[in-house]
């Protein structure tokens, strides 16, 4: 299991992500994500430790829930983006 | 108190509504703002009443944004839709909350069907309106003086046809009758959270077909560094801390109605406004009824509405007098002079309301009143 995090453009769609992944048994929460992260500053994102993070995305995907980008964290703590 | 100016709010709350106001005055901080518990606390709260009035109304939670009462939400949709000048059709039917707006935008207003529960005379001229086109259309769902139903599913239809943009004001609509953002297509529905939706005074919806114009500009918790608003729904239009008291109270009224059913509602409340005008009748009142009418009925007296109203007040009796905010249905009505008494029923409808109306209007005639 690895721990992601993934950014949205507002609070809002966040929500409607953490609705979509719970509704499918995948748990996650709502955050305010890293300063740097934000290029336009102030953001929220979705925590989740999962092994699959496509499934994941998918799931968004599919409800129309429009992601920003994908950080997978390594066990050190450091964030980095995913290229999808 | 027998209330029956459910038109101008529902009254009173149902304890559902008071306890989740309550709660989120304890327990609720600034909704998209911080990620501590409070405030995350307060966005659940915020996301609850949109995802619900999605589902009742047909679109996305991101398409509800949510305003401080109906007006505001109409003044938004206007001010996105309606250029300076522009020709604008509207129903003769319209609140102020929707003439004042065009007036202020010096619209070349349009005015279709004037004749109370006809239709099929309002259908005619505003095909024919639409034929001479139009920049926009709004137009209420429910006369608030008159309780006439419009056929609105039938005018979006129109508009789509004339690839006319449009606005649906559903202030006395919303939560006794099928309301569909998607289905009609249309680019703004407004309503109150106050009336039909049960929740607190202060509370509106916008649901929102269109990314719209801000009415106000300022901080939504998102996208900071941005001069300007962000494009996305709904924190473009809702700049600065949200009403999060009154979106707790709204959602729970919303669920409310979610677990009741509109259809029931409906006609719980239009089977004693059904009787009603026709008791109304049998004492010699001149009572406005018809086909297509929903929970509210107006009737006019020889004395003066202000007085018969004053006098039911007297009797514990909750009605309103007047012209309603809605100069434009009186004048459509032949009412502008004169006003009306109006009785609107709402989520407490009994046969009890209604028999203590028609009683005291009874009394009034004995006592000299003239009717």
């Amino acid at each position: 299991m690895n721990q992601y995090l993934i950014t949205f453009r507002s609070v809002t769609y966040a929500q409607r992500g953490e609705r979509s992944l719970t509704r499918r048994g995948i748990s996650c929460d709502v955050m305010r994500t890293p300063k740097w992260m934000e290029e336009q500053g102030c953001g929220y994102g979705l925590r989740l430790r999962t092994a699959n993070i496509y499934k994941s995305l998918d799931a968004l995907r599919q409800d129309g829930i429009l992601w920003r980008k994908v950080y997978a964290y390594s066990r050190d703590g450091k964030a980095e983006e995913l290229t999808l | 108190m027998i209330y029956l100016d459910n038109g101008a709010t529902s009254f009173p709350k149902p304890p559902e509504v008071i306890g989740a106001v309550k709660r989120a005055l304890e327990q609720g901080a600034n909704p998209g703002r911080g990620g501590y518990g409070a405030a995350m606390e307060a966005a659940r709260v915020v996301f609850d009443c949109r995802e619900t009035a999605g589902k009742l109304f047909h679109c996305k939670p991101e398409q509800v944004v949510l305003t401080s009462n109906c007006t505001h939400g109409l003044n938004i949709a206007i001010g996105s839709l309606v250029k300076p000048g522009a020709r604008v059709l509207i129903s003769g039917f319209e609140h102020n909350a929707v003439t004042r707006p065009l007036y202020a935008r010096q619209a070349d207003i349009r005015i279709a069907g004037k004749r109370l529960f006809s239709w099929e005379e309002l259908l005619d001229a505003f095909r024919r309106e639409l034929k001479n086109g139009v920049d926009a259309a709004v137009f209420t769902h429910v006369s608030n003086v008159f309780g006439y139903i419009l056929p609105v599913e039938e005018m979006a239809r129109l508009c789509r046809q004339a690839g006319v943009p449009f606005i649906v004001d559903a202030a006395q609509s919303a939560g006794s009758l099928n309301v569909d953002l998607t289905g009609w297509g249309a680019d703004f529905i407004a309503m109150p959270g106050h009336k039909g939706l049960l929740g607190p005074q202060g509370t509106g919806l916008l649901l929102c077909g269109n990314p719209g114009t801000p009415l106000l500009y300022g901080g939504t918790g998102s996208q900071s560094r941005a001069r300007e608003m962000p494009q996305d729904l709904p924190e473009r239009l809702e700049a600065g801390t949200m009403n999060v008291p009154g979106a707790a109270g709204l959602g729970a009224g919303l669920r409310l109605i979610q677990r009741q059913g509109i259809r029931s509602i409906f006609d719980r409340e239009h089977r004693q406004a059904a009787a009603c005008a026709q008791q109304l009748k049998d004492l010699g009142l001149r009572v406005f009824s018809g086909p297509h009418q929903a929970a509210t009925v107006s009737f006019q007296a020889q004395e003066d509405c202000e007085t018969l109203a004053e006098y039911l007040g007297k009797q514990n009796i909750a009605v309103r007098a007047g012209l309603h905010c809605a100069p434009l249905a009186h004048e459509s009505a032949g009412t502008i002079e004169k006003g009306t008494v109006r009785v609107s029923f709402g989520h407490t409808a009994s046969d009890d309301q209604r028999k203590a109306l028609i009683t005291a209007v009874e009394r009034r005639r004995r006592s000299g009143g003239r009717l």
